[in-house]
């Protein structure tokens, strides 16, 4: 499937289908996920991704969660710093994974014989997610982000899917970027209990700025069901064009993830079928979810 | 109560032995970082505690560098966001560990028959992530984390206090006066940046000078390479205890981490014999007391106790 044919699916309001989990679901097979395992594990990637590809999903993203040069750089008090004790090539790291990933991605669509998954690059804030107290100046961040996406571009991703956004204005900036780019850009915020993101804007205030700047699907991520919910219910209103949810399930215990039986897969449809009728059509899993999750999901809806 | 040896060296400008890296130790014996290795592996983290003791240390530091309930916040919004996306037992799970962690030392030094004669430095860490002076927060703040960290370590029962790694004078000077409520000795390492300096840029001579006249019994340099802590030696040596440790390899921090993370690469650059004999300058100048940072191992330590007879 070509990303034009996928659009005017979503479009028209099918459903698509993301993938679930991928750094928790290398987590679950047993291995940490501290640095993505995409050199050390390559086999352990192709298979979760070729797993969601039999699950049914039209999208699967890359193993590239906060993989930034950003994210290697803020372990050091300046550049200098990092020369003189950071590992050789450290830099270089994030730009090199990038393309691994997207690779390991491509090799997995490629061993189907209906090759038509497409690739979405898994693109977060340059700080952490959850803080978005630390977010960056946003009028110094257009040329990182260009630099970042470039990459994924390069080695061949279909979607830039900004994900686990904390504010509207750096996704203001990486839609800019996406769009010089010219790769099609989702965009995932966090919401909150309150239905507000986690930097504390409300759905309206997103609405607005997401109106103003296009992206083909805006999503809503990262967070327990009943937040993605709160949030949802009040974006839902305010936004005509596609709209998609993947939401966590367990505990985030960091570093790692605690998996739990508060939403099995089952359970997880039947959220899913609510945020449905609310709107969303773009639907898969984040943390915690696994093949099984989206299985379920692509067995129902289609 | 064997701090009493230390205070008795120091005194008389005998040389006193650290131990080497722990968090790196952990890694390199293929245990995975999270919760410090602690509840994965508490054998190993005992072994590395009586590997350093047998190779000669004369203090030997917990395993509790950064093991923080702010570390743990620190991945959330704020402690709310926790309570929500966090597992139950978060807020006390890093407390829980630090006793389990000062256990495993004390299991080591029983082990090998050394509980009274080795005292154990209770190790604490900047707020922040080790190498960001810029996001140390502000003094009230500092003062209420390490309050906290002082009082879980004296209610663990260590012998003195070792604040490790600090990198601006605000922290550290918050940091003493936790600890000046408790009745503990207290030592306190700073970290250098290239020119020998802090990290952050601020005197080292003014941070040292202001840890000693705030309680400090020893000052110290770590966490910095060799030629940073070479360079920054003279802006601590002024004829009272002083120390110095470094790192050896290079950081190879992960992306997905925004605290402290101890890998260290191409280690093998610097031989044991190679750091001892480093370590032997150092003592020539001054410095009384010596050990390694990360990357550093327990033959690192074995070589230095070598050259020191």
């Amino acid at each position: 499937m070509s990303y034009k044919e996928l659009k005017s699916r979503i479009d028209a309001q099918q459903v698509a289908f993301l993938d679930g989990g991928i750094g928790t679901e290398i987590l679950r097979r047993g291995y940490t996920w501290a640095s993505h395992q995409l050199k050390s594990e390559p086999e352990l990637n192709l298979e979760i991704h070729q797993d969601y590809i039999n699950a049914g999903a039209d999208v699967i993203t890359t193993n590239t969660f906060q993989l930034s040069k950003r994210s290697f750089r803020n372990h050091f008090a300046n550049n200098e710093h990092l020369e003189a004790i950071g590992a050789r090539g450290l830099l270089n790291r994030a730009g090199k994974l990038i393309h691994e990933s997207v690779a390991l991605a491509d090799k997995a669509r490629r061993s189907f014989d209906h090759n038509d998954t497409l690739i979405a690059a898994s693109i977060t804030t340059l700080e952490w997610c959850f803080r978005p107290d630390r977010s960056p100046d946003v009028e110094k961040i257009y040329d990182e982000y260009l630099e970042e996406l470039t990459d994924y571009a390069d080695a061949g991703a279909d979607i830039f899917l900004f994900e686990t956004f904390n504010s509207t204005p750096e996704a203001e900036v990486a839609i800019k970027a996406a769009k010089e780019i010219n790769i099609p850009a989702w965009v995932a915020f966090v919401p909150y209990k309150d239905g507000r993101l986690l930097g504390g804007q409300s759905m309206a205030d997103v609405a607005d700025a997401m109106a103003r700047n296009e992206p083909d699907v805006l999503l809503l991520n990262c967070a327990p069901p009943d937040h993605i919910t709160a949030g949802l219910e009040q974006l839902a209103p305010l936004w005509n064009k596609p709209l998609g949810v993947y939401a966590h399930v367990g505990k985030f215990n960091p570093p790692e993830w605690q998996f739990t039986d508060e939403y099995n897969a089952d359970q997880h449809l039947q959220e899913c079928k609510h945020w449905h009728d609310l709107g969303a059509t773009v639907i898969g899993g984040c943390c915690g979810t696994t093949p099984d999750y989206i299985k379920k999901l692509t067995q129902f809806f289609s | 109560m064997s701090y009493r040896i230390i205070k008795e060296k120091l005194a008389a400008k005998e040389s006193i032995l650290l131990d080497g890296g722990i968090g790196t130790e952990v890694l390199r014996r293929g245990i995975r970082w999270r919760q410090h290795g602690i509840e994965d592996a508490p054998d190993v983290i005992r072994n590395i505690h009586v590997d350093y003791l047998e190779a000669g240390v004369d203090v030997l530091t917990t395993h509790t560098f950064n093991l923080t309930k702010r570390n743990f916040i620190n991945f959330f919004r704020d402690a709310e966001h926790m309570s929500l996306i966090g597992p139950v037992g978060l807020p006390t799970k890093a407390m829980e560990l630090c006793h389990t962690a000062v256990s495993l030392a004390k299991e080591a030094l029983a082990q090998t028959g050394k509980a009274e004669t080795i005292p154990l430095a209770g190790s604490i860490g900047p707020v922040m992530h080790l190498f960001r002076p810029d996001l140390s927060p502000s003094k009230d703040d500092c003062l209420t984390h390490h309050s906290e960290c002082v009082e879980i370590l004296s209610d663990c029962g260590v012998d003195f206090i070792f604040f490790e790694g600090m990198n601006n004078i605000r922290e550290a000077q918050a940091a003493l006066q936790a600890a000046a409520g408790f009745d503990f000795p207290v030592w306190m390492s700073f970290v250098p940046g290239m020119d020998g300096n802090l990290l952050n840029g601020e005197s080292l001579s003014d941070a040292a000078d202001l840890a000693r006249g705030n309680g400090a019994e020893a000052v110290l340099v770590s966490a910095g390479n060799i030629p940073m802590i070479k360079k920054s030696l003279p802006n601590i040596i002024n004829g009272s205890p002083c120390g110095a440790k470094a790192i050896i390899g290079r950081y190879s921090p992960p992306s997905w981490k925004p605290d402290f993370y101890p890998r260290f690469e191409d280690t093998d650059e610097v031989s044991p014999e190679k750091y001892a004999k480093e370590v032997n300058n150092w003592m020539d100048q001054g410095v009384q007391i010596v050990g390694g940072s990360s990357g550093t191992t327990p033959e690192h330590i074995r070589a230095v106790r070598g050259i020191m007879g």
